[in-house]
């Protein structure tokens, strides 16, 4: 049983919930392989799964709409209301961040393009070291922060808006090694500011995972702490009651 | 602040790990017999109702109920049927003296004044605080007759056209004047639903009342016809205090300033309209908006 979902009295409603619910699963599922694919794509040099990437962002955009088109539907025909209207705009929100999630991945296999599909010369691999290390720890955030909505899990979703502190610094710190590495061969500026423009795209993804896990706080608590500090939102989880 | 919640209400440390995961914030519901949560009070209250019991018979219909009605806000009385929100509603014009085995206790004051002291006479309290049914029930006159009922009764006017003009002000307030001033004889059951409850309304106004009660007022009106009476009801709050009991919860989103949720005789909660609809406190609150039980 669903804790959010189910114990209406009209059963269809229960399933119209529990079918919204469905589709963020769906979605993140698809997002976070997304974001798998294109990094699997920059490792192996794969133009294809690259291509297959950008191809797919369509797959998310369509879940996207019909995500919007249940909300709408449901709206229209329930007038839902507390914890049902919470969990509902809490789904809208969510679906918009994952489908932006979907967008950052595709602008990872666009460099997979541009670095392996024609004649000029690949970075080295070296370049990429950060982008690959990033990308597994942001990709298991989003995973964390839509399974800490899935079960109402506060600790779950604080510690996916902790980690997003971690994310801004690993970024920081992939930017000053970067640097070195213009510092000792200026020939491979190009392709640093790819690997910029692609690590900016996954610290958006930590950044919209942080988001998720901020609005799990407002479902669980019926306060939105999107514009609140850390400590504010510690403060407001530990808040128990 | 006065917030009726006793030791049994909230503030219960919860044992560790109930709330890892899960809605958190919602009361325990066996926290809240005889309390309420939420605060009863309102700044500038025009009817205090403390510590009422309603008996019928020996049935206890409500229990310990003590709620605050503010001056010029629309307080909306929810719950499922028999909870005892309508008879809470007659408890504030003492509607429930009409009923023999019907029997009252504890205080309920209009303007510092309580209304269930012997020596008050009933007739003016109902002026003071009219009524409105859930269905209409115009007499069996005319419009114009429909409306001066009440102002002739209380003596309230001296001629003709002073009465005129209360029949036209309160006909104007309601929201009917300008489809029935070409035909203020004619009878007033003629009418439309919707016009006939807004005639009631009329009626209801002409004695120039304080607290207006309505018990489902739209409840056999078409959505137009309720549409009208709800922005008549949000016009009408300038003027008057209103308590209102409905079955739809979106129309108690819609009118009311504050709401209070009834279940079993208890008031479980009250609160800002807006803090009950979007994130209410107690489980029973939140089960019953969501239509989670019946």
């Amino acid at each position: 049983m669903n804790e959010m979902t189910d114990g209406h009295i009209v059963s269809s409603y229960n399933k119209d919930l529990n079918h919204l619910h469905q589709l963020v699963i769906q979605l993140k599922d698809l997002a976070c392989k997304q974001v798998l694919d294109a990094t699997h794509s920059l490792i192996e040099e794969d133009v294809d799964v690259a291509q297959a990437v950008i191809v797919g962002d369509r797959d998310i955009d369509a879940l996207d709409i019909k995500a919007d088109e249940e909300i709408i539907r449901l709206i229209a025909k329930r007038q839902p209301v507390a914890r049902d209207l919470r969990e509902i705009m809490t789904i809208a929100k969510i679906v918009g961040d994952l489908e932006r999630i979907g967008d950052q991945a595709r602008r990872l296999a666009h460099l997979t393009i541009r670095f392996y599909d024609g004649d000029a010369n690949p970075p080295n691999h070296h370049l990429l070291d950060d982008l690959i290390k990033m990308a597994g720890f942001v990709n298991l955030m989003v995973e964390d922060s839509v399974t800490a909505f899935d079960r109402l899990d506060l600790d779950q979703a604080l510690d996916v808006i902790r980690r997003d502190g971690v994310v801004g610094d690993d970024f920081r710190s992939a930017l000053r090694r970067l640097s070195t590495f213009i510092m000792e061969d200026s020939r491979s500026v190009g392709h640093m500011v790819d690997v910029v423009l692609g690590l900016r795209a996954l610290e958006r993804i930590g950044g919209h995972a942080k988001n998720i896990s901020r609005y799990v706080v407002f479902l669980v608590k019926g306060k939105d702490v999107r514009h609140e500090s850390l400590e504010q939102v510690e403060a407001e989880v530990a808040r128990r009651q | 602040m006065l917030s009726v919640t006793p030791n049994t209400a909230v503030g219960v440390t919860a044992p560790a790990g109930v709330f890892a995961a899960g809605f958190g914030p919602v009361v325990d519901e066996s926290r809240a017999i005889n309390g309420t949560v939420g605060d009863i009070t309102a700044t500038d209250p025009r009817m205090t109702a403390r510590n009422v019991n309603v008996y019928y018979g020996d049935k206890l219909a409500i229990n310990n109920v003590s709620l605050d009605i503010g001056k010029n806000e629309v307080v909306a009385l929810i719950g499922p049927s028999g909870c005892g929100k309508s008879t809470f509603l007659r408890c504030l014009n003492r509607m429930n003296d009409t009923i023999d085995i019907c029997r009252v206790e504890g205080e309920i004051k209009l303007d510092e004044q309580n209304i269930y002291d012997r020596s008050l006479d009933v007739v003016p309290l109902r002026a003071q605080v009219g009524i409105v049914f859930q269905k209409p029930n115009p007499f069996p006159k005319s419009i114009y007759d429909n409306v001066a009922y009440g102002p002739r009764i209380h003596g309230l006017t001296s001629n003709k056209s002073e009465l005129d003009d209360i029949v036209e002000e309160s006909l104007l307030k309601a929201g009917l004047w300008d489809e029935v001033k070409d035909r203020l004889e004619e009878t007033g059951t003629g009418l439309s639903g919707g016009q006939q409850q807004r005639l009631c309304i009329a009626r209801t106004i002409a004695v120039a009342p304080e607290v207006i009660l309505m018990d489902e007022p739209c409840s056999a009106l078409d959505p137009i016809a309720t549409a009208r009476v709800e922005e008549l009801i949000d016009e009408l709050r300038e003027q008057y205090t209103i308590v209102i009991v409905t079955h739809s919860m979106q129309q108690a989103a819609r009118v009311s300033q504050r709401t209070a949720y009834f279940h079993l005789g208890e008031l479980v909660e009250v609160g800002k309209t807006d803090d009950i609809f979007t994130n209410p406190r107690h489980r029973l609150t939140e089960d019953y908006i969501t239509g989670r039980f019946g």
